[in-house]
This record gives C-alpha cells, structure tokens and sequence, in this order.
C-alpha cells in the first residue's frame, strides 16, 4: 500500500515538475493577412517560428525571421522585404516577449481549454510596441497548445507606403501565432 | 475643310488603336504579375552545395556575411535529420549541431511534403531549398537557420 501511495505520488511530482518546465518549440505558425477588398495577395505564412512558453512564471515568446515569411506571389514577397515595407536586410527578426497576466486561471497540470489574458512587446521594423491579446490554451497530457490572433496597426512600426495608402494592404493586419509544445 | 475633318478623324483613330493597345499590355503585365507565382525548387539549380554542419559553423562565425552569402539563394543541405516536428500536417526536419546546438529548420513546399513521411532521426539526406537567413535566437540561446520551399534530392 506504502508502495503504491509513493509510485503516485512520484508519478504526480513528475507531472508537476514537466508542467513546471520552460517549453519550447521551433516550429510554432504565424499567419500574416493583410488583404483588402482591392487586394487578395498581401498575405503570408512562417512556419518555422521559435516560441516559448513557462508555466511556472508564466513567460512566453516567439521569434520571427522575417524573410521566412511566404507569400504565394513573388512580387508581394520581395515588397514585404523591401526597404520600403519590413526592410528585412536591416531588421531579420521579429520577436515578442509577454506574459500571462492571468496565470493563476491556468493550470498546465490538468487537461484543459484555459482563455489566458497576454501582455507584452512586439519589435517589428526597429520599431517596439506593446500589445495585449488573449490565447486559448491547450492542455491535454504533457502538450500545450497556445493559439492567439491580434491586429496591429502598420504605422505604429513605421511601415508606410502607397499600396498602405491606396488601399491594397490592409492598414491593420491580422496576426495569428499558433504554437503547439510537446 | 472636309480634308482637315478626315485628318483630325484619323489622328483620333490612330490615338484610339494606340491607347487600346498599350491598354491590352498593360492588363497582360499587372495579370502575369499577379499571378505570377514561385518556380518549384526541383527546377531550379543549386547556388551551393553545402554541409549542414559547415553550413551552421559560418553563420556561428559571423551572421551577417553568411547572410550576404547565402540569404534567398537555392542551396543544397547534406546532413543527417536532427529531429523532425509536425506542423499542422506536414513536417519541418531539423539539422542540429550537437555540440553548439545550432540548427538549421527546413520547411517543405507543398508539392513535396509527402517526402517527409517516411524520414526517421539520425536518417542522411539531401536537401534543396532557399535559405531565409540566419538569426541568433535568443530563446534557444543559439544560432538558428531557416529555409523554405524544400525538397528532398533523392
């Protein structure tokens, strides 16, 4: 009986501790849709984004290399990298690094769909902005599944233009980060 | 005065046919342009060919001039798969460094995301894409290397 009452009790320290740990994945998504009712194309994808999650302190991030980002039209690709646009030459990476402001309301422990509420700064462009959002999480055995959607406004990290202005590139795009840690 | 009619009516017909026709190439270069879309890698010629771990020892060495070298050229990656991690359906493979942990992630085309299926850990393989560039990510606390629009050489 001793026996068994220490097996569960060794079996839930694990759980706890692995709930406990940093995760990381390298292949979260972001998805980029910047279309318009003029425009179908400015819109892309990367899947090969670094997260991050700590159930413990409740940290989370994600990094971008921006020319990993992919378009289905060359032409919208070589825009978004332009000088004028993302000017990834000059500014590779995209990062964000928050935090779950409602961590208490999520428990990486037990199986789960939790609404956390996320605080943190976006760098984009050379430019840094906070932003707040909230993300369903996932939790299902030792998996985490983080899935968030935010806009931003394009001016806010200087990325200006004529196809912004003429109305072909949404002012405000949508973000969507998926990020499944295992 | 019926003769300078006749003139004017042809200069305006010669305008007409003129600007109809910069018109017609004009349509036709914005519809190529749109829909225009990336060649498949398989057609394309590799810039480099390269070792996966060499690959990672000079964007380690210096980023930037690796990313001169190599950002947005079609490059030829020999290595042994690393790990592989599912991403929606398809599978990005993963070739790491074991000593410095730099990785390089490789994210496959459409058309070629079946030839990830079958690929096991430690597996040596060829593979083509173009390179995204390298960045030192401060979350894994190592350099990492993207491509995309891969393929498997077989």
């Amino acid at each position: 009986m001793k026996k068994t009452i220490m097996l569960f009790a060794l079996a839930g320290f694990t759980t706890l501790t692995f709930a406990q740990k940093k995760k990381t994945t390298t292949s979260a998504t972001i998805s980029f849709d910047a279309t318009t009712k003029l425009d179908a194309l400015p819109k892309a994808e990367n899947k090969t984004v670094v997260a991050s999650i700590n159930p413990k302190t409740g940290d989370v991030a994600f990094e971008s290399i921006v020319k990993s980002f992919t378009f289905s039209n060359p032409m919208m690709q070589d825009h978004f990298n332009s000088a004028k646009w993302l000017d990834s030459e000059k500014y590779p990476k995209a990062t964000f690094k928050g935090k779950i402001t409602n961590l208490a309301e999520v428990n990486f422990a037990k199986d789960g769909t939790y609404s956390a509420t996320i605080a943190g700064d976006l760098s984009l462009h050379g430019v840094t902005k906070p932003v707040n959002t909230t993300a369903t999480i996932l939790v299902k055995g030792k998996e985490v599944k983080t899935t968030t959607d935010f806009t931003i406004k394009l001016s806010d990290y200087a990325v200006e233009g004529g196809a912004i202005a003429g109305g072909k590139v949404a002012t405000d795009p949508k973000i969507i980060v998926v990020a499944n840690f295992k | 005065m019926f003769a300078e009619d006749k003139k004017k009516i042809s200069w305006v017909k010669r305008l007409f046919i003129i600007g109809s026709l910069f018109l017609v190439i004009g349509v036709f270069v914005a519809w190529y342009i749109f829909t225009d879309t990336f060649d498949d890698t398989n057609t394309q010629k590799a810039s480099f060919e390269i070792n996966a771990l060499d690959l990672i020892k000079q964007f380690e060495k210096s980023d930037s001039i690796a990313n001169k070298k190599y950002t947005e050229k079609i490059i030829t990656v020999r290595g042994r798969v690393s790990e592989t991690e599912i991403v929606d359906s398809i599978i990005n493979i993963k070739m790491i460094d074991t000593i410095t942990n730099g990785t390089i992630l490789f994210a496959f085309q459409q058309q070629n995301v079946d030839d990830t299926k079958n690929l096991k850990v430690g597996d040596s393989i060829a593979i083509k894409g173009s390179c995204s560039g390298g960045v030192y990510s401060e979350i894994l606390e190592t350099e990492i290397i993207n491509f995309k629009r891969c393929l498997i050489i077989k």
